[in-house]
């Protein structure tokens, strides 16, 4: 079985929000800047004018981390948050009775409410609407205009994911509070 | 770094423009009711379902300008997704923000959905609907009466175009089937003075090899967020000290800044004199490409001269561009310490300043002096594969006037200038009357400088009829609306896309069109249908020449040999003209490659490998068309075993200049013209901002293309409005908050924007995305969301070619 997980050559993000785009379409996430899986941290710039650090400057993608040990399956109390075989964090509409423990839960904000299915959803890296059909990439790694997402098996020595990070140094978010992330940051 | 910014401080609007104020107008985006329907409408954003009907259909995207491949991904009959088709090299297999709303696009209820005439006052938006015969029927009692009264002068009937692949459909028709010489497009208001200036000194625009550079000076281009294929995607993949090394000049800090090495702000409307000054230092330091040069370059010892007499040193442009001396000598020589892999960008949407012609001459000829022209790394020409031929007979007319604006520039080309024709209507200064006007996929309301006289010019008009998708403020005015089909509705002329990995490209329809639409073909021949006989009758009599040839060959031979057949030409459907124009050059297998995979070129199976899930190699690299103009190796003189000849371009090359060589001085544009020979900073030109006031910039947006894409549902969402860009101090003093509302006020109008106070920006210099303001009640998303660039912007234009002069207005900003 797989283990899904992505690295992020996130230097490359322009901000451009295609991948946030091709996500809502792919996966038919409702309208409102506040109905998102994925989003692109943006750190106000540091300095005056002229005098501004380009290097304080920069974009972060983000989404659900995929932790491999997640806080927000440990608080749902209808285990409609589930680890899937293949490592994803997934969640279960029917079960999910809108409790928003795993909101609170969750360091990464990952989290957000769909009015349509009445569900606290998050990214499940296509699961539903790619993998299941045997696609082996995202949306929102397909439509990147600079590249930045490489997604794939963490188990196959051989795929790019674990050749990229066994090759080239990486971080992930908020490491110290052991939730394990299966999204990697390239540096 | 480690930004760890979370959803909520995301939404907290801390941070980007592009994201400020995005959570309160979305939420009422996801509630709109829509006017047209009682539910709430959900724009298309449904769950792909992988039904057992499902179609992959590759097509072309047509959200911007970039045309990039998509696969549609159709189940039972309802696109669902749009995703990037990787086989086209000059998309690089992605789509944008814009590109992935596509479907919003189709989805929106506003769309223009059947043929319109007018009922109301002009400009009141009352219409009602008709068929196309009786628009048609309308468009014809008007034109028979307008050209008779102008006795067969056809250019009475002005028109225009904004880009696309259809523009020459429409052009052809208007120009050379109607036959009035009145056309204005999209060029005067972006990249005349760019394409003129690197044409007549280097032979082409070219294309700017980024995926090669080792050095790049982008200069307010912003490609990051104004989206260009694949520049951008070449680009940012290597920035931040990852293998090409990026200057950005620029009066804002960009997403393309935040990718800088560099950043240098520069005063507005100064860039001329950086690119003087920078001549000046690798000049005097001897630090350019000497045998590049010396062979290729024409009138260089006279150049050299004249900026060393007009001593534009480093310390002569801090003075003015704001950019220190240093900082000016080191970009320099960092630049021909890389070239010739080192690029001076040549950018898009150039129609800045009084001096833009001149600017985009020292660009070039900078770029040139490292040697970089034709060169892997460098400015590249590429190839184009060639395409079969679709002639159309066209008739001349002997009453056909030039056009109108011909003398307000030095050389006004066929596309025109807009500026400067528009204000000719209005000013009376025409040698005759532009009575009626057609407009294709422009809205000049909103794209020109100074919507006031557009209307205006709107107003002038007996006739108006405007096609589009979307009723913007143009249709607004129109008498007549021919309502065109959506780019995922309709096929559009095949489209060659020259480079160093050249490729052929289609767009054709991914679903029906659903409304009562027609492509630019079908309304061209609608038209021209109409039309002939009629104006053929009036030909017949004030055409001297026409009566001439009738006499001698008779009615109905010269009316089907000469074109005056208006329809000819556009009876068959554009498939039959896709499939002719192809499979006459490569074959039956190309024209089927071309349909099922939406792109072709020689070889594509065999050269086409996927590297990874991200990486795509379109030719192998000894295929690639980096240097095509042929020239003699000369190396032996210079004999020199340090140096790599190939590498430092020696070749004495025959450019498409008129003399064959790189044109540093063009004299006999100054002889017949009065135009510089050679790139000179004209002070009187430039516009010092005075002490409390801004000079306003405009710019584009990744989210949001001009006014074209600004009813789009998903787009909104991510950029709900335009903010004023305010330097932070000037905005505290004032007493101007984020989100304040405020007046910007210039000589020709003023426009209420909320701020965004920012230290990305200078203390005289305010920004605001251009598209946004409509006043179209119709676009129930755009309709007074944010401000009009164009209602601010005043018609200045340069006298060389016209171009719009679009970054030399004076504003004052108050708060209200
Ligand atoms: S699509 Fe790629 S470049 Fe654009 S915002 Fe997403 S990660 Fe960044
Ligand atoms: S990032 Fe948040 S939502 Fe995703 S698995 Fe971790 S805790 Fe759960
Ligand atoms: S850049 Fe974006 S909007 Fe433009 S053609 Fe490409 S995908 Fe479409």
């Amino acid at each position: 079985m797989a283990r899904y997980g992505m690295a992020l050559d996130y230097k490359s993000c322009i901000n451009c929000k295609a991948c946030e785009s091709a996500c809502k379409e792919e996966n038919g996430i409702l309208l409102g800047a506040d109905k998102h899986r994925i989003w692109v941290g943006v750190k106000d710039i540091e300095g005056i004018f002229p005098d501004l650090s380009i290097s304080s400057s920069g974009f972060e993608p983000s989404q659900c981390q995929q932790c491999d040990n997640a806080p927000c399956q440990t608080v749902c109390p209808t285990n409609a948050t589930y680890y899937d075989d293949n490592g994803v964090v997934r969640v279960n509409p029917e079960q999910c009775i809108l409790c928003t423990y795993c909101m609170e839960a969750c360091p990464y904000d990952a989290r957000y409410i769909d009015d349509r299915t009445m569900t606290v959803d998050k990214c499940n890296f296509c699961s539903d609407t790619r993998l299941i059909n045997g696609e082996t990439t995202t949306a929102c790694q397909a439509t990147c205009p600079t590249k930045v997402r490489i997604f794939g098996d963490l188990d196959d020595p051989e795929s790019e994911i674990s050749l990229v990070l066994r090759a080239r140094d990486h971080h992930s978010m908020k490491e110290h509070l052991g939730t394990k992330p299966k999204l990697f940051y390239l540096t | 770094m480690k930004t760890e910014l979370s959803r909520r401080r995301f939404l907290q609007g801390t941070v980007a423009l592009s994201i400020v104020g995005a959570t309160a107008a979305a939420t009422a985006l996801a509630k709109t009711e829509h006017k047209s329907k009682s539910k709430i409408v959900d724009f298309g954003l449904t769950k792909t379902q992988w039904s057992d009907k499902l179609e992959e259909i590759p097509t072309l995207c047509e959200m911007c300008v970039n045309k990039c491949a998509a696969i549609a991904r159709v189940e039972d009959g309802v696109l669902t997704k749009l995703n990037p088709n990787p086989l086209f090299p000059k998309s690089r297999n992605m789509l944008c923000a814009r590109g992935n709303a596509g479907i919003q696009a189709l989805e929106d209820p506003d769309r223009l959905k059947y043929p319109l005439i007018r009922v109301g006052e002009r400009g009141e938006g009352k219409f009602k609907r008709v068929t196309w015969d009786e628009a048609n029927e309308y468009i014809k009692d008007k034109m028979v009466k307008i050209i008779d009264e102008e006795k067969d002068n056809r250019s009475t009937i002005g028109y225009c175009a904004g880009e696309g692949m259809a523009e020459h459909t429409y052009a052809s028709f208007m120009g050379d089937k109607i036959g009035s010489l009145n056309y204005v497009n999209h060029g005067s208001i972006c990249l005349a003075t760019t394409i003129a200036g690197y044409t007549l000194t280097l032979g082409g625009y070219g294309q700017a090899d980024l995926e090669n550079a080792d050095y790049v000076i982008m200069a307010g281009a912003n490609r990051a967020e104004a989206i260009v294929t694949p520049d951008t995607m070449d680009m940012f993949k290597r920035t931040k000290g990852r293998g090409l090394k990026m200057v950005v000049v620029d009066p804002r800090f960009t997403n393309t800044a935040a990718h800088a090495d560099t950043w240098l702000p520069i005063e507005v409307g100064t860039d001329l004199a950086f690119v003087l000054a920078m001549t000046h230092v690798v000049m005097t330091e001897e630090r350019y490409n000497k045998r590049f040069c010396e062979e290729n370059l024409s009138d260089f010892e006279a150049y050299k001269k004249h900026i060393i007499d007009k001593n534009y040193t480093p310390e002569w442009a801090q003075a003015i561009t704001g950019i220190k001396a240093d900082d000016i000598r080191e970009t320099a020589r960092d630049f021909m310490a890389h070239a010739p892999r080192a690029i001076y960008y040549q950018g898009r949407r150039t129609a800045w300043s009084l001096q833009d012609y001149q600017l985009r001459r020292a660009q070039a000829i900078f770029s040139a002096m490292g040697g970089g022209i034709d060169k892997k790394g460098g400015i590249i020409f590429g190839k184009k594969l060639p395409l079969g031929e679709h002639s159309i007979p066209s008739p001349m007319y002997d009453n056909a006037l030039e056009r109108i604006e011909k003398s307000k520039a030095a050389s006004i080309g066929n596309s025109g200038s807009w500026i400067a024709w528009r204000n000719t209507i209005i000013d009376g200064t025409a040698p005759y009357p532009v009575r009626a006007f057609f407009a294709y996929k422009q809205n000049p309301m909103l794209s020109i400088p100074n919507t006031a006289k557009t209307k205006q010019m709107l107003e002038k008009m007996d006739l108006v009829v405007v096609i589009d998708t979307m009723p913007s403020d143009t249709v607004m005015m129109a008498d007549v609306v021919l309502p065109e089909s959506l780019y995922l509705e309709r096929e559009d002329p095949v489209k060659s896309f020259g480079g160093a990995e050249p490729s052929i490209a289609l767009r054709i329809p991914v679903v029906e069109a659903r409304y009562d639409t027609k492509p630019v073909i079908e309304i061209m021949r609608d038209l021209g249908e109409k039309l002939s006989k009629p104006l053929f009758e009036i030909s017949k009599k004030y055409d001297e020449s026409l009566q001439e040839e009738i006499e001698e060959r008779g009615e109905k031979e010269v009316y089907k040999e000469e074109g005056y057949d208006l329809a000819d030409g556009y009876r068959h459907s554009q498939e039959t003209i896709n499939h002719h124009m192809v499979s006459s050059v490569y074959g039956e297998e190309a024209w089927k490659t071309l349909r099922e995979k939406g792109v072709f070129y020689p070889d594509m199976s065999k050269y086409f490998k996927k590297v990874s899930a991200n990486e795509y190699e379109y030719y192998p690299e000894h295929k690639k068309s980096y240097s095509i103009i042929k020239g003699d190796l000369n190396n032996e003189p210079y004999h020199d075993t340090c140096v790599d000849i190939n590498e430092i371009a020696v070749l004495k090359k025959k450019f498409r200049t008129a003399t064959k060589k790189i044109a540093c001085a063009l004299y006999n544009f100054e002889k017949r013209k009065g135009v510089d020979a050679m790139p000179t900073w004209r002070s009187e030109l430039y516009k010092e901002t005075p002490e409390g006031r801004f000079k306003f910039i405009t710019g584009r947006h990744g989210q949001f293309t001009q006014s074209g894409s600004s009813n789009n549902a998903l787009l909104l969402d991510l950029l709900p409005e335009n903010y004023l860009w305010i330097n932070q101090r000037i905005a505290d003093a004032k007493g101007i908050k984020f989100g304040d509302t405020v007046e910007v006020r210039s000589s020709i109008g003023a426009i209420e924007i909320k701020a965004y106070p920012t230290e990305k920006i200078g203390k005289n210099v305010v920004f605001f995305i251009h598209g946004f303001g409509a006043e179209s009640s119709e676009l129930t998303l755009a309709h007074h969301r944010g401000a009009n660039d164009n209602a601010i912007i005043e018609d200045v234009y340069e006298t060389t070619f016209g171009s719009a002069a679009m970054h030399e207005t004076i504003v004052d900003i108050r708060r209200v």
